[in-house]
């Protein structure tokens, strides 16, 4: 297992650089756009002399290198992640705090869901290798898979609230709320085709193994064998994959569905500090996520390695 | 999407040894899935009516008719008109074309030119030239892509749009400038761009297994350049994997320029693309008085997608002899 | 591999996630806790901490009206310039004068209009003894002067102050950072001061109603100078008791209130959510505007929900605008081609649903001097295709561009429509480009685009808002690159001339010239749609960003 070790290691020493890289990157680009923040807030209002005596307030009439230093001093000496330049008044963590704890809420549902079709369907199909019923299934949750959320969700919305006012047409009431239903059906059910069809594949790998033969040899039925011996040895990595790939799809995943229900998730924040270059709020964004998905990944490998002794890691092998 | 994050495709099994034939004997064990077939067929009919637009398409994609806006289905109009008084068909069909040209555009890019070529330099020559492309992707890869390709659109676009037209003198930058190929060459770049990381890295881990097998030893022996073994020895190897990845990339970008065209970075309109139509449709007034204009564009995205899902299904299953 | 050492390493990889997730919760916890510890630092009666009791309208009391709302950006009133922080700021800050629903001028703080001298260079206000910010403390000269000058310093970073301000002498000495007081401000006493302004401007009234001429709170400024607009001080019928970015946004009345205590004691604004037509007939909001799609169903007298509705003008006009300066539009007569051959009735008709009204003219309706008589071109392609003929571009059309904001997805299908009629009738294939607010004002700065779509909503109502300001040669908002000595001779003369109906004459003949030349094609006039609920009384959708909540009532 050395090679694991050393493969995490490295990964992780790793990070700091792709984080400066990253930061470096998306500073640079943020300011490449035509117009800045100061430029886009004042909307009708053209006086570039007036916008320059506020450019210079912010240090934006600085070039574009020095800017990055200071910035980077700011976050690296004091985790000041500077002013967002929309909401004057608020710290960039106490702006987005809030936004991802509403998608990790929205996104918690959606998996629930997701996972308690998709692991059952999966082994079953594994199960039924060979009959009808295998491509059947698969294709089934397939087929909701392709439908984009930008269609799913009016549909939803014009069913369930506007004919039969059952569910609120928007927004976000809390976890225990009817405003619930919608976004869970529209972000639980594309994913079920995915987890099953993991699910399978690892139930296939696991039907195989010895202890599954040793099982049926013994006499035990059917139903016993599959249900303690294959489901909880595939269970367990499709779950641990899923979750970690899912946590880098946070800002992204539920983007559409935030959007056009109106709920005030870092999806949809995400988009609209973009279109107004914020600049210091989406270089915040773009960090998170870039970190989030390093460490996930990194947990993913961990976990498949524990899975799969065969998977090696890094150059280093052979 | 999360149908999107969740696709991380299972890896594949080593298809080791003599080249061609493996991946000949898997397609030829493909056209014998009905499933696979009907897929295909699918896919064949949108592309060609994407292709043929111009000819299939009743009328133009910007023919407006004040005096028939919102019609219902009728005999000229069998998916009726919308707000504008425009042909429903025709747009969708005009559509087609649009997501034709930018998904084959971005995977002839990203899906196996970028990929392919990195991928297997990466694994073959492995050290610095490794290192440098591997780091790269992780980065690329570590970058949110939705909010990354939003962010390059609000601030690049506009600049290279601007630097054409300040120079459009010259004709060629002029023919850039002004016609609808900027719009499309933009988002196939930077999907591409951010779309190779994936299939490279598969490619290269599968040239690492190979790249000690005896045959390679063997042209090597025999005194071939690189560029001979990449192309002439390892590259049937790894096609397989470019297969898949082309399936799985069409659908996607399929899929791609919906979102991009909703968030308003996609295609400029008045071209027509799924994800304007699709836009259009959504709203909830609209969709309660006249279903059929999200509808019949929804139909038209969701069965090609689901061509692509069960073709890549079906690839997988014929590519992973483990699976069978 | 042995089996133990598996499950440890899957173990490892659960409690490495778990962490990761962990991490997550606590960052945002962390980052709730560290805002009610801001909040709570000015001891506010904070109503509930709990989280998740936002569910409409079970809870709501008689006196509390709930609608939808935006966020604003920044509750400093130096420094807003947007319609989303100006309607918050209304509420809670107040000015020497104000604007009331008729759009009439009326004192505010101040105990009644200024006394102006004779050469209407010095405005004399006395301010209400019974003044006073939310704290308590009453409001005097010296507060006034503190806020006006602040406005315009540097450090506040306000791009408006010297637009609004601008005309106080001595203010752009501050704001050019060559001086720290204004020497145009003078206060006499506690309860009086005087404002000396460059020039006998009749408009400068109205420049003082708005927000950067609001009060603000020295005190707590200097106490917190980085988040006091978190929960300001202000002078205004309200207070901010909730702010959550993206959530909602509560006021509550202040009673102590100058002109008395408010009578609806509570607005709360729901700041997301979904379709507002399908929220209002659940109940979850009391007021709700209605889409273009809704309104022929809700016009029908039949309609349930046709007795609940009401549609209110506002003073804001959708124009094409030609850049006077590019080809082709430096010739007149392609500008007036183009605005002869796009048939504004039957777009408004078919596409608007004839929501919106065609322009008659740039002037709106309710703004001085508007007059009724069609003053536009009519849309007569023949005469279009003649003027193009004798155009300088007639055989040479170079390609055009349409530019328009768009954050949105697609076009709006009134562009579609223009851009098709000039096909049909001109044969000029126009392309459209959509832009980015940001991008979009910096190019039209730059003149970048051969055309543009726009809309221009009043500040205040008066002429001089739109006429001067976008088509005087020199002014920084002349997008149009117009250039005209006779209209700026005739611009120059209304500014300072007192006698009204002069004045406005001068307007309206400015305004015809300008639609004769084909500077703009006035479009459509705007008009706002909405449902209110029964139990709503008075109510009314000012036609700017006014003061509008203190004497509506709500009767559940």
């Amino acid at each position: 297992m050395d090679g694991l070790a050393a493969y995490v290691i490295r990964r992780l020493l790793f990070l700091p650089v792709t984080l400066l890289i990253v930061s470096f990157a998306t500073f640079y680009i943020t300011r490449w756009g035509p117009g800045d923040p100061i430029s886009i807030y004042s909307g009708h209002y053209r006086d570039e002399e007036a916008f320059d005596r506020v450019r210079e307030q912010y240090g934006l009439d600085k070039p574009i290198v020095a800017q990055y230093g200071i910035w980077l001093e700011r976050v690296a000496l004091h985790g000041d992640f500077g002013p967002s330049f929309r909401y004057r008044d608020r710290d960039i963590p106490d702006i987005l705090g809030p936004k991802i704890w509403v998608s990790l809420r929205l996104s918690l549902y959606a998996f629930l869901i997701a996972f308690a079709i998709g692991i059952p369907v999966g082994i079953l199909a594994a199960v039924k290798q060979g009959t009808w019923l295998d491509p059947f299934m698969i294709s089934v949750f397939l087929f909701f898979q392709s439908i984009p959320a930008l269609v799913t969700v009016p549909v939803l919305v014009l069913v369930l609230s506007a004919k039969l006012h059952w569910v609120p047409p928007g927004g976000f009431d809390g976890m225990f709320s009817k405003s619930m239903i919608i976004p869970t059906l529209a972000l639980s059910l594309p994913g079920v085709a995915g987890i099953a069809r993991l699910a399978r594949a690892t139930t296939l790998g696991t039907l195989g193994e010895d202890f599954v033969r040793t099982a049926r040899a013994k006499g035990l039925d059917e139903f016993t064998v599959i249900s303690r011996h294959v489901a909880r040895n595939s269970v367990v990595p499709v779950m641990t994959t899923v979750i970690g790939l899912s946590l880098v799809g946070l800002v992204e995943g539920a983007l559409f569905t935030e959007t056009i229900l109106g709920i005030p998730g870092i999806g949809r924040f995400t988009v609209e500090a973009v279109t107004t270059q914020d600049y210091n709020v989406v270089l915040t964004i773009v960090l998170f996520s870039a970190t989030l998905f390093v460490l996930a990944n990194l947990a993913v490998d961990i976990a498949l390695a524990a899975i799969d002794p065969r998977i090696r890691f890094g150059g280093s092998n052979r | 999407m999360t149908a999107l994050a969740l696709s991380r495709e299972p890896e594949l099994e080593p298809i080791s040894g003599v080249a061609g034939s493996p991946t000949a004997r898997a397609l030829r064990r493909l056209l014998g899935k009905r499933i696979a077939v009907l897929s295909l067929a699918v896919i064949a009919v949108f592309y060609s009516a994407g292709i043929f637009a111009s000819l299939v398409a009743p009328y133009g994609y910007s023919e407006q008719n004040l005096d028939k806006s919102f019609e219902g289905p009728s005999l000229a109009h069998p998916f009726g008109t919308d707000r504008n008084g425009r042909d429903t068909l025709s747009r969708n069909i005009f559509a087609a074309r649009t997501t034709v040209i930018v998904s084959v555009a971005t995977v002839a890019a990203g899906g196996i030119v970028l990929p392919l070529t990195l991928g297997l330099l990466a694994g073959y020559r492995r050290g610095i030239v490794d290192a440098v492309i591997m780091r790269t992707g992780e980065i690329l890869g570590a970058l949110p892509g939705l909010p990354m390709l939003l962010l390059v659109n609000t601030t690049l676009r506009p600049r290279i749009k601007t630097w054409l037209t300040d120079t459009s003198g010259q004709v060629h930058v002029d023919f850039l400038a002004n016609s609808n190929f900027l719009d499309y060459f933009l988002i196939f770049f930077f999907l591409s761009w951010f779309g190779w990381v994936g299939s490279s890295r598969l490619i290269r881990s599968q040239v690492l297994t190979l790249r000690r097998s005896e045959f390679i030893i063997a042209a090597e022996a025999s005194g071939a350049g690189t560029v001979r073994i990449l192309f002439r020895h390892l590259l049937p190897s790894v096609m397989p994997i470019v297969i898949v990845g082309v399936s799985a990339g069409l659908g996607a970008v399929a899929g791609t320029e919906i979102a991009l065209t909703f968030l308003g970075v996609g295609i400029q309109p008045p071209h027509p693309s799924f994800g304007a139509l699709i836009t259009d449709g959504a709203s909830r007034a609209v969709l309660e008085n006249h279903p059929q204009l999200l509808l019949v564009p929804a139909a038209m995205v969701a069965s090609l997608l689901f061509a692509f899902n069960l073709l890549g299904d079906a690839l997988n299953d014929v590519f992973t002899p483990r699976a069978r | 591999m042995n089996n133990r050492l598996q499950l440890a390493l899957i173990g490892a990889a659960a409690v490495l996630i778990i962490a990761l997730a962990g991490v997550l919760v606590f960052v945002v916890a962390g980052g709730d806790g560290d805002k009610k510890e801001t909040t709570n630092g000015e001891k506010t009666p904070t109503a509930s901490a709990t989280e998740d009791n936002g569910d409409g309208g079970g809870e709501a009391s008689d006196g509390e009206l709930i609608i939808r709302g935006t966020d604003p950006l920044f509750l400093d009133p130096a420094v807003a310039q947007d319609a989303d922080s100006a309607a918050y700021i209304v509420e809670i800050f107040s000015g020497l004068v104000r604007l009331d629903k008729d759009l009439q001028i009326q004192p505010d703080l101040a105990e009644a209009l200024p006394t102006v001298s004779a050469d209407g260079l010095t405005y004399t206000f006395t301010i209400r003894r019974n003044a006073t910010f939310h704290d308590g403390r009453p409001v005097l000269a010296g507060d006034v002067k503190y806020a006006l000058e602040r406005a315009l310093q540097p450090e506040t970073a306000s791009v408006v102050a010297e637009n609004f301000l601008g005309d106080i002498v001595g203010a752009k000495d501050v704001s050019r950072g060559r001086a720290t007081e204004v020497s145009g401000l003078k206060v006499i006493d506690d309860s009086t001061i005087e404002i000396t302004i460059d020039a006998p401007k009749p408009y400068f009234l109205y420049k003082l109603t708005y927000p950067t001429g609001f009060v603000v709170d020295q005190r707590q400024i200097e106490a917190n100078p980085r988040r006091w607009t978190q929960k300001p001080n202000g002078t205004g019928p309200y207070t901010l008791e909730e702010w959550r970015l993206g959530e909602r946004i509560v006021l509550q009345a202040y009673d102590k209130h100058y002109l008395g205590a408010p009578k609806l004691k509570t607005v709360r604004f729901e700041l997301s959510g979904g379709s507002g037509l399908v929220a209002y007939q659940d109940g979850d909001i009391d007021i709700t505007g209605v889409g273009l799609d809704d309104l022929e169903a809700i016009q029908d007298a039949s309609n349930d929900l046709n007795k609940e509705y009401s549609q209110t003008p506002r003073q804001s006009l959708d124009y094409i605008g030609f850049n006077t300066n590019t080809p082709p539009f430096d010739d007149a007569k392609v500008r007036q081609a183009f605005a002869l051959s796009v048939d504004r009735t039957k777009i408004a008709e078919v596409i608007l649903k004839r929501a919106i009204p065609v322009a008659n003219g740039i002037l709106m309706p309710g703004v001085p001097g508007y007059t009724t008589d069609e003053k536009t071109y009519p849309y007569d392609p023949d005469e279009a295709k003649k003027l193009l003929s004798e155009s300088k571009y007639a055989d040479n059309m170079p390609e055009i561009t349409l530019a328009e904001t768009g954050a949105g997805g697609t076009v709006g299908p009134t562009t579609e429509a223009i851009v098709q009629y000039w096909k049909d009738n001109l044969g000029i294939d126009v392309k459209i480009q959509q832009a980015e607010a940001g991008t979009f004002f910096s190019d039209i700065d730059q003149g970048r685009y051969q055309m543009f779509h726009l809309g221009w909503i009043m500040d205040y109502p008066d002429p001089e808002d739109i006429l001067d300001i976008l088509f005087y040669s020199k002014s920084r908002q002349n997008n149009t690159r117009y250039t005209n000595p006779e209209i700026d001779a005739l611009l120059e003369s209304a500014r300072v001339e007192q006698d009204t109906e002069k004045r406005l004459a001068t307007y309206q003949d400015v305004e015809k010239k300008l639609i004769q030349d084909a500077v703009w094609m006035p479009m459509f006039y705007d008009v706002t749609h909405a449902l209110v609920k029964p139990y709503v009384t008075g109510f009314s959708f000012p036609p700017m960003v006014i003061e509008r909540y203190r004497d509506i009532e709500v009767n559940r």
